[in-house]
């Protein structure tokens, strides 16, 4: 197997700011279960500049990690993203990585990952099974 | 992209030879682009073979005015959300529809320029867009205040 | 027309077109509201029992059994039905000595239990579009969440005092920490002030109010002060940012907003997105002069209240959820242990909570498919105007389960 060069790129901290986005909301209703919803929810938004100042492409799929829980969301580009920061549309990605205490605004890290983006299933099975 | 009057110009016959009316090439390139005049006026590079190559590659840099409306109006329903900005911002609905679309509600004339068509902006009837027709202005108003660029305009 | 039910603004201008007995299109409404009624019959919710479909009839029968057995019943959601069935649900907690709460406690309850309780001058959204010239959007992006807010109410329109269109007759300033795509139309006439901290913002206008040279925004905010005293009417239109920026603590935000209006009016309005939270704090609050979180056994609000502590502390052995899915919208941790206890959900969509939870009782779409009334986020009352007309909607399912207590 070829060696990665991703594989090299270190880990970044971020804040997150959570918030609406028209579009995934329009998936919402399209249903939760569906392809839709998770391609306009399973995203993390930076600007294009932060993104590529830290080796990101658009597409790319990052493990996002916030205290001990970690999702792996898809890397979208957007002018509205915080200039140093990431943003994402709040649902049931936002609601596993974040507290009351941090509910719109919290800290994570992004680090690259060859695996698959994160299932809404895949979140519901780690959550209920630590109950 | 917008299109320039430059690009057009450089595959013309550049003769200024006065067949389409115009004083010059390159006033004849601005008008093509603001759709005052047809590209087929200019007779000579229709009719004369050595700009055949020419020709077929102006016809391909002006292909996109063709679908763009006449005004050069183009919106991307996938960076639509509906808004409505540019449809109450409009003069044009401001003065004909002044208790619908420039009061903030949906139109109440039969032909707004603009409309919100299953969450997205579609063009119902260009023809009154200021930019149209022999007196038209510069006007801008609904592409700047559309937050995410869904509307652009083919000449800038 | 129609009435759309996607989000507070509760907009009464939509047309739609019927063909066969289906919505074919709707006009006038933003991509959220269209949503909803070009995709009813999508994701619509089954009955089911331990996550088994089962007949309508058995999911109630089994509703009733576990709500006739719960001790300690918490309901929930709310925000998306009518004031109908919110009243039903108050009446079901009443009679169960329950737990009763809804969005706004994570959402802008606060702001609503303010302007309830007159702390802070409120007014319709009427009003600002026949009257406001400055327009504050405080840790909003309604852009997203009130897609036609600005071209149905405020910055757009022309109305009463104000003919002559956004450049002359309104003034934009949009505060938000990032510059989201409301704060990108801060253009001529308008300002944007990107903020780190919300009561450093606000400790500013203090400042110049009382003379002092601002410490941030020296420029920005003296001239915003100067417009609103050329305006006269003036709006803050306050969202999630501001409230989380301001973690809980509102007294120096009513301070600025006495002090502004000593010079000129200054109102105050929630920029909450679900469409009828209002309506649920109001009926909450005329019952028992509290907008949430609320214990008819203690007779008495408190944070402990709030759901998600509910779940927290294991206080509720039974959830009754009305068109919500805490499971998408409230911290995990908390929102996961729906699964342990006797919860049931009403709802017209399938839901990530739906999965977990012992009963689902699928229901109407408000708005489309049932009618009543909703206040919007300014307090005002809006009639719906369904399309269709469905048997079971919130207001019969909670009727049944009235039935039992
Ligand atoms: S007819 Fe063609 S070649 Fe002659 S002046 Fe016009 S543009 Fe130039
Ligand atoms: S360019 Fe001006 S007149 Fe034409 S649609 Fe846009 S706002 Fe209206
Ligand atoms: S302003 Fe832009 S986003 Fe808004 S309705 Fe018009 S095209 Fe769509
Ligand atoms: S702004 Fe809100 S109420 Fe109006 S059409 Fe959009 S979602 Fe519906």
């Amino acid at each position: 197997m070829p060696l990665e060069f991703s594989k090299f790129l270190k880990k970044i901290g971020v804040q997150v700011v959570v918030g609406r986005w028209s579009f995934q909301v329009e998936a919402m209703d399209r249903g939760k279960f569906s392809d839709e919803f998770i391609e306009r929810s399973a995203v993390i938004y930076l600007t294009e500049e932060f993104g590529k100042a830290n080796g990101f492409k658009e597409g790319d799929v990052v493990r996002v990690s916030s205290g001990n829980k970690s999702v792996n969301l898809k890397i979208m580009f957007t002018d509205v993203a915080p200039e140093n920061g990431a943003f994402m549309p709040n649902s049931i990605y936002t609601s596993y990585l974040s507290d009351f205490s941090n509910f719109k605004r919290f800290n994570a890290t992004l680090e690259p990952t060859d695996d698959d983006v994160t299932k809404p299933e895949e979140i519901m099975q780690k959550v209920l099974s630590k109950i | 992209m917008p299109i320039t009057p430059m690009e057009v110009y450089k595959l013309l016959p550049k003769t200024n030879c006065k067949k389409c009316g115009e004083q010059t090439c390159m006033a004849f390139a601005f008008k093509v682009i603001n759709r005052e005049k047809q590209i087929e006026e200019c007779s000579p590079l229709f009719e004369e073979k050595k700009y055949a190559n020419q020709k077929e590659k102006l016809l391909g840099l002006l292909e996109p005015l063709k679908e763009a409306t006449e005004t050069g109006l183009i919106v991307d329903e996938e960076r639509c959300t509906g808004c409505a900005n540019c449809i109450v911002v409009c003069p044009v609905h401001a003065s004909e529809d002044p208790y619908g679309s420039g009061s903030g509600y949906g139109p109440k004339i039969e032909d707004p320029i603009y409309r919100l068509e299953d969450g997205v902006l579609k063009i119902i009837n260009v023809k009154k867009c200021r930019r149209y027709g022999k007196n038209r202005i510069l006007c801008v108003a609904c592409r700047e205040n559309c937050p995410s660029d869904a509307i652009s305009f083919l000449e800038g | 027309m129609h009435v759309c039910t996607g989000c507070s603004c509760l907009c009464d201008d939509i047309d739609l077109k019927i063909e066969n007995g289906r919505i074919s299109r709707a006009y006038n409404a933003c991509r959220r509201g269209a949503g909803i009624f070009l995709n009813i019959s999508s994701s619509r919710a089954k009955p089911t029992i331990d996550g088994q479909q089962v007949d309508l009839e058995r999911a109630l029968q089994k509703a009733q059994e576990i709500i006739q057995d719960s001790e300690n019943l918490a309901i929930y959601g709310l925000d998306t039905t009518t004031l109908e069935a919110q009243r039903l649900a108050i009446e079901l907690a009443e009679k169960k000595e329950a737990f009763i709460d809804d969005n706004s406690t994570f959402c802008l309850g606060d702001f609503v239990e303010m302007i309830l309780k007159k702390e802070i001058p409120s007014t319709t959204l009427e009003e600002v579009k026949n009257n406001a010239y400055v327009l504050f959007y405080w840790g909003t992006d309604p852009y997203h969440s009130l897609s036609r807010h600005l071209s149905k109410f405020t910055y757009y329109p022309r109305g009463g005092k104000r003919q002559r269109g956004y450049e002359e007759d309104r003034f934009l300033v949009v505060i938000d920490i990032r510059k989201t795509h409301t704060a990108k139309l801060a253009k001529k006439n308008a300002r944007f002030l990107k903020a780190e901290n919300d009561a450093d913002i606000i400790r500013g206008f203090i400042d110049a109010l009382e003379g002092r040279s601002p410490k941030i925004f020296q420029k920005e905010i003296p001239r915003i002060l100067k417009e609103m005293e050329k305006g006269g009417f003036n709006v803050i239109f306050g969202g999630l940012g501001l409230k989380y920026g301001l973690g809980g603590d509102y007294a120096l935000l009513k301070e600025m907003i006495e002090r502004m209006n000593e010079r000129s009016e200054v109102y105050f309005m929630p920029a909450g997105c679900h469409p009828n939270m209002r309506g649920f704090n109001e009926l909450l609050f005329e019952k028992t002069g509290h907008v949430n979180r609320y214990s008819f056994r203690e007779k008495r609000s408190s944070d402990d209240f709030a759901f998600h502590r509910l779940l927290k502390n294991d206080s509720a052995d039974t959830a009754l959820i009305i068109g919500s899915d805490p499971l998408n919208s409230l911290p995990l941790e908390y929102a996961g242990k729906l699964s342990e206890i006797n919860t049931i959900v009403i709802d017209p969509r399938e839901t990530f909570t739906g999965r977990v939870a012992k009963v689902t009782i699928p229901s109407a779409l408000s708005g489309v498919e049932s009618g009543g009334t909703m206040i919007g986020a300014d307090g005002s009352r809006v009639e719906l105007n369904p399309v269709f007309e469905a048997e079971i909607n919130d207001e019969y399912i909670l009727k049944k389960l009235l039935e039992v207590v």
